[in-house]
């Protein structure tokens, strides 16, 4: 359920950051443009009477002709959420960093980086946090090719201090 | 007639308090009968292998409860779960530590050949391309009775190392 005065507020938000705002399986998404993501974090952490200011999941997707990033915010002051979806360009994907609202997207971002190879500009500590270093590629990407049975098989060495 | 021979040789030496056997058979009756596994317990595996040795399905009967923290003090390597390729070189690792002789038992599908994530990024598909497996046990994850099975194979490959020769290359 949606209630109205959030419903209002997210819509206020929306013109002010040149967003899209729909309602899926009950909850508001807010479609932004990579650009406009930190202002509308910002927003919506602050919102009157609603704000939506704990972020309790940040993930990477793959819509191959571009990526996208999904906030997913609620509160411990209310019912209210609110999922906020940023764009990201597919060959320069390149977003400002949500760290400086929420301590705790420093591995969530982590996490996308690894996984789709979104750079978050501003980050503390950006890198792979469950591949080794000097994996290559992106896995979670749709264009993403496994290596080989065979390839796999291969034992890697093991860099002191990993 | 040389058997016959050999057996009046025996008795001479049993009265004089002397008996006289292969050394390694005797090591390997020793060792089949206190494996001291080393607890490399990886995805859900590791459950059943806990729960084998615990009270319902008692691991200890047979002389295998000694699950040892540390790899030098063990001689039976269990890969009980799903081995990543991020953690393949720590297997080998830890393997390398333990004293010979050493086994090691590839405890469900995943260690077996890679399981459901055969094909995935991120797994070995099957521990014995990085680490020497003596006996798989199948299953997701293998019921205890399964690893007991498995163990007990194991005993028998070690006291038959002629026939496990033989069976390995089907002679």
């Amino acid at each position: 359920m949606v209630s109205d005065s959030l419903r209002a507020r997210v819509g206020e938000l929306a013109a002010r950051v040149n967003g899209e705002v729909e309602e899926s399986l009950g909850v508001l998404e807010l479609t932004v443009n990579h650009s406009d993501a930190i202002e509308a974090l910002n927003g919506a952490k602050n919102l009157v009477d609603v704000p939506c200011d704990f972020l309790h999941d940040l993930c990477g997707m793959d819509l191959e002709d571009h990526l996208e990033v999904v906030y997913q915010l609620s509160s411990l002051r209310g019912a209210q959420r609110l999922r906020i979806i940023a764009r990201v360009e597919r060959d320069n994907p390149v977003i400002d960093s949500a760290t400086r609202f929420w301590k705790g997207a420093d591995f969530l971002e982590r996490e996308a980086f690894d996984m789709f190879g979104i750079q978050f500009k501003g980050h503390p500590n950006l890198k792979r946090i469950y591949m080794w270093d000097d994996f290559e590629g992106y896995p979670m990407r749709k264009d993403y090719v496994i290596e080989s049975h065979e390839q796999r098989a291969i034992m890697r060495v093991r860099k002191e201090g990993e | 007639m040389k058997n016959e021979k050999e057996l009046r040789d025996a008795e001479v030496m049993a009265e004089t308090n002397i008996l006289r056997a292969s050394i390694e058979k005797f090591l390997n009756w020793g060792r089949v009968h206190s494996f001291w596994p080393t607890s490399f317990g990886l995805a859900c595996c590791a459950i059943e292998m806990a729960s084998t040795g615990g009270a319902r399905y008692c691991l200890a009967r047979f002389g295998y409860e000694v699950f040892q923290a540390s790899p030098r003090q063990a001689d039976l390597m269990i890969v009980a779960g799903t081995l990543t390729r991020k953690m393949a070189p720590v297997a080998r690792r830890i393997y390398d530590q333990m004293p010979e002789p050493k086994w090691a038992i590839a405890m469900g599908n995943c260690a077996c050949s890679g399981g459901p994530f055969a094909d995935s990024y991120a797994v070995v598909p099957g521990a014995d391309s990085i680490i020497p497996i003596d006996v798989y046990i199948p299953g997701c994850p293998p019921r205890p009775e399964s690893l007991i099975f498995g163990m007990l194979q194991l005993k028998q490959k070690i006291q038959n190392p002629a026939k496990a020769r033989l069976i390995k290359y089907g002679k």
